[in-house]
């Protein structure tokens, strides 16, 4: 199995705001999900993972409650606040500005 | 929104923080848990799957610190845990803490002292409305611009009223009066001014009113303004004398106003204790229609708006005019503006900055011993340092924990120095030289502890920065492999080197400052004054002038004076003159003439010293006689006018002639413009300064030029408070309503002459022991730390045939080096830099070979002492101890 690709600078923040827009989760479900759903081609390491979630929730884009999961036990459990939201539509505008850019570049050169 | 919940959640993470660390920890076990748990399904067992899944997740510790980095409250929770740690480590090595918290209390403690004089002198914004307007007037010959004298009292009435930059213009001036007829009599300091002065400077009067525009004409009502000490102190503060008259030289004066004790003019003069009129003044009233007698300063408020230079512009306009309307008083002056402040204390400026520079030099000796000190700390903590970055601490983290505990020793440096300045300028007050007191009080204020406190920051940056670098390498595996023994051993040695140069060579500038002011005050207490001060007292009698207005009662009352003086068993001989030499009011300067000589081209005068004295003053001052003869009973007011003049006016002005039997004119008393016969030539007398040579002087008979009062000067082998006694009696016989004041001996008077001088010695000497001490203490410590760690060098070469001898030469040789390079950087600086302190030198020149050699020597010999207690230790070493160690 290839390893999965590291991630760009900045696009750990990206993905966990969208994954977490879809529903409520907690850290091993968000890791879980990324890789899901990107076909495997994707993974958030726990070293950048972590400290993501803690830094998203200070700046008041995500909070988090303990509540019961389907791990068997409570768990921390994130979730988008409204500014959140806001952040993700900002966050994926310029990502698709950047991609397409990309995209243009590549075709093009 | 947002920002609430932010907040919120910081405020949350600093008071949960306990909490917050054990949610992360639940967190992270639930992951590690969920990935054991795939492992075990896909058929590991329970250990080996939990071994993988800790593998799998990574550094936990490095993760968890960083998810606290995010909470942006973890540098309070840093600082607090950094504060707690650095007071472990301070307490753990309590050594270390006192020797650097002595080092910087005293230098810090020396910085605040003398900040706090320049914060009074220099800094501290002056007590009147709008300082920036106010500036001082001064008659200035043309082509003399520094030679400041006051101002006519026409001239100030002229410039008054023709000006169109000034809003305000007031003159003042200074005499002692006689308070009558309310207790002892006594002796008031008394200002005579013109009565825009309160306005111009803004001053409200406690109770009453101060002086009003009609007070200040001739033949007004005489009014007098009290100070509010006076009236506590005399009057029991009651309310009612206003409006009440007070008699002062025995004349009425009625008090209309009390002025609160806060109000001085100029700024902390001494004590002021009445302000009347000049009008009215017994001495200067009359003199206010002299045009020639410049009896006052004058201080005018700039309108606003208006610049220095244009004020200047104006007053030459003016001055040009006064000269040619006035020729015969004011030919060849003009009027020079001075800013306020700049005049009364640009004298006390570069002094000031001096000493500013030389504690600067003391602290940056005393940073560099503890940034010396921390360098050798540092190095034994590597393996802590070490392995507190394997556990994911960053650079900058122990970068920042080592700074605060630099801050914390900082700071405990910074209140030590703070007492110690506190107590330094209590006990120093009564040192300091008149002009400095006067000038304000010195106090560790508000202004002085904020600088303390950045002083304390700054020197903790300084002496912290360097060896927190050190401390910690960027390359953790060597690091760790070396067992973090040597941590930044060999950049630390060079920068230990470094630090133990610098420390000499800043200490030797200061050494050589210290050692030319020495020697330049011990040429200036050494020299000879001209006359012998030793067992003579003196003692200032002022006759009230009203009661004795006419030269004949002043005379009446010295030969009166004089008489019972003699007669007072125990004194050797007794005499009045005035002025002293060193007299604290200044002496008198005049100018005149030489009967027979060609006149002088006009702009030229020739000017000499004047004292009036009674016969037995040469013999009371022991001041030789060259040819002629003293004075003596017949030269009284009825015989001819006589005069004596010093050896250097007779050389100078009589040069390969015999002045006896000449004749001079000079003006003084006002109207006394006779000739005198000059009968004797007397030895020089030092009478400005001990530090300045003698110039030309000129002596007449108290007889035939008395004044309402003089110095009586006694000699008598009696104490001097016997001798106060006497003379007290003896004024008190003859007037019991006279004051006698400023009685001591004539030494101490003298001492107090050179208050100045002895105090900045005092200092930069104690500034100079200081910084040797700093400095030997420092190379010490960079010996003991270099002979430590060639410990094992040593012993090799000990076991290779090297004899104790060698060893001794080896070490003390490495301290020399450093010492001399130390010295030759040092007689660099000092040879740059004492220049700047010429000024404060007496017949030293500021390169004097003799103190730099001696200076030289001296840190030499206390640095290689310092070596050779660590080269012994050396010496002592067993080379199988050293072998086996390490």
């Amino acid at each position: 199995m290839p390893k999965p690709s590291d991630l760009l600078q900045g696009t750990v923040d990206l993905l966990i705001l969208k994954t977490i827009a879809r529903k409520p989760l907690h850290g091993w479900g968000i890791a879980k999900q990324i890789q899901t759903l990107s076909g495997d081609t994707l993974s958030v390491g726990q070293g950048s993972l972590y400290p993501a979630l803690h830094r998203l929730e200070n700046q008041g884009w995500i909070c988090a409650d303990w509540e019961e999961s389907d791990l068997g036990r409570p768990a921390k459990v994130y979730s988008l606040t409204p500014e959140g939201r806001k952040q993700l539509e900002r966050e994926l505008k310029s990502w698709n500005r950047l991609s397409s850019a990309v995209h243009l570049l590549i075709q093009n050169a | 929104m947002r920002t609430i919940r932010i907040v919120k959640r910081r405020i949350h993470s600093l008071l949960h923080r306990s909490g917050a660390d054990a949610e992360l920890q639940r967190e992270i076990e639930i992951h590690i848990q969920q990935l054991t748990n795939e492992a075990v399904a896909a058929g590991m067992t329970e250990a080996e799957a939990r071994a993988m899944a800790l593998r799998g997740f990574g550094p936990i510790d490095q993760i968890k610190e960083k998810c606290r980095d995010t909470r942006r409250v973890s540098w309070i929770h840093d600082f607090v845990q950094d504060l707690r740690y650095g007071v472990r480590m301070l307490r753990k090595s309590p050594a270390f803490t006192a020797i650097a918290v002595i080092t910087l209390a005293l230098g810090i403690g020396a910085n605040t002292a003398i900040f706090s004089i320049v914060d009074a002198v220099l800094l501290r914004s002056l007590p009147y409305r709008d300082p920036n307007q106010l500036v001082l007037m001064f008659d200035v010959p043309l082509n003399r611009p520094d030679e400041l004298s006051g101002i006519s009292y026409r001239d100030f009435t002229e410039c008054r009223a023709q000006n169109r930059v000034f809003s305000q213009m007031a003159g003042n001036t200074f005499h002692d009066l006689t308070l009558t007829r309310a207790g002892e009599p006594a002796i008031v300091n008394t200002a005579d001014v013109t009565p825009e002065i309160f306005p111009l400077l803004n001053a409200k009067p406690l109770l009453g009113r101060t002086l009003l525009p009609e007070d200040g004409k001739p033949g007004a009502a005489a009014v007098a303004v009290m100070s509010e000490n006076l009236w506590r102190s005399r009057f029991g503060s009651n309310p009612g004398l206003i409006g009440q008259s007070i008699a002062l030289d025995m004349r009425s004066f009625t008090v209309v106003g009390i002025l609160p004790a806060s109000f001085r003019y100029p700024e902390g003069a001494p004590r002021q204790d009445v302000w009347i009129s000049v009008m009215q003044d017994p001495l200067f009233g009359p003199l206010t229609s002299e045009p020639g007698v410049r009896l006052l300063g004058v201080i005018g408020r700039l309108k606003p708006g208006v610049s220095l230079a244009k004020a200047q512009a104006e007053m030459n306009t003016l001055g040009a005019r006064l000269a040619k309307e006035f020729a015969a008083e004011d030919s060849g002056l003009t009027i020079r503006i001075q800013p306020y402040r700049q005049a009364v204390v640009g004298n006390l400026k570069p002094a000031l900055l001096i000493l500013l520079s030389a504690v600067g030099l003391l602290l940056a000796i005393a940073c560099a011993n503890i940034a010396n000190l921390l360098l050798a700390k540092a190095t034994s903590r590597g393996r802590e340092v070490a392995v507190r970055i394997a556990l994911g601490a960053s650079r900058a983290r122990i970068v920042w924990q080592l700074l605060t505990e630099s801050a914390l020793l900082g700071l405990l440096g910074g209140v030590a120095g703070v007492l110690l300045a506190a107590w330094a300028v209590w006990s120093l007050q009564r040192f300091l030289p008149s002009e400095v007191v006067q000038i304000s009080s010195i106090h560790v204020g508000g202004p002085v502890l904020v600088f303390a406190l950045l002083l304390s920051l700054a020197a903790a940056l300084a002496f912290g920065l360097a060896p927190a670098l050190l401390a910690t390498p960027s390359s953790l595996p060597t690091n760790l492999k070396e067992g973090g023994e040597r941590t930044g051993q060999r950049g630390g040695q060079h920068v230990r080197s470094f630090l133990a140069i610098a420390e000499i060579s800043l200490a030797m500038v200061l050494l050589v400052a210290g050692g030319l002011l020495i020697r330049s005050f011990a040429l200036v207490t050494s020299v000879n004054p001209g006359f012998d001060p030793n067992n003579v007292t003196e003692g200032e009698v002022s006759l009230p002038q009203f009661q004795y207005s006419t030269p004949q009662q002043w005379t009446a009352f010295s030969t009166e004076l004089l008489a019972r003086l003699h007669a007072q068993p125990g004194f050797e001989d007794s005499a009045l003159a005035a002025p002293l030499p060193m007299d604290r009011q200044g002496q008198a300067t005049f100018a005149f003439s030489i009967v027979g000589n060609p006149p002088l081209p006009p702009g030229k005068s020739t000017t000499a010293d004047y004292a009036t004295v009674s016969p037995g003053y040469f013999h009371v001052m022991r001041i030789p006689l060259l040819r002629g003869r003293f004075f003596s009973e017949q030269d009284s007011p009825s015989n001819p006018r006589v005069a004596i003049v010093s050896e250097t006016l007779a050389r100078r002005y009589f040069p390969n002639q015999d002045p006896i039997g000449r004749q001079m004119r000079f003006g003084f008393p006002p109207n006394g413009n006779v000739s005198r016969e000059i009968v004797g030539v007397v030895g020089d007398v030092r009478d400005v300064a001990l530090s300045q040579k003698p110039g030309p002087m000129m002596y007449v008979p108290f007889a035939q030029a008395p004044l309402y009062g003089g110095e009586v000067v006694v000699r008598s082998s009696l104490s001097v408070s016997n001798v106060a006694a006497s003379i007290r009696q003896a004024v008190h016989s003859i007037d019991k309503e006279l004051p006698v004041t400023d009685v001591g001996s004539l030494p101490d008077m003298l001492g107090q002459s050179i208050s100045r001088e002895r105090f900045r010695t005092f200092l930069l000497g104690s500034f100079s022991a200081i910084a040797l001490v700093l400095a030997a203490v420092g190379i010490f410590g960079v010996m003991s730390y270099s002979a430590s760690q060639r410990t094992h060098e040593i012993g090799i070469r000990m076991a290779l045939g090297a004899q104790r001898r060698d060893v001794l030469h080896l070490i003390l040789g490495q301290g020399a080096k450093l010492a001399l390079m130390g010295l030759a950087i040092g007689v660099v600086l000092a040879f740059l830099l004492t220049r700047l302190i010429a000024s404060l030198l007496y017949s030293v020149s500021a390169t004097d070979p003799l103190t730099f050699g001696a200076v030289a020597i001296v840190l030499f010999g206390v640095a290689m002492t310092a070596c050779y207690i660590p080269a012994r230790r050396a010496m002592r070493v067993d080379p199988m101890v050293a072998l086996r160690y390490q």
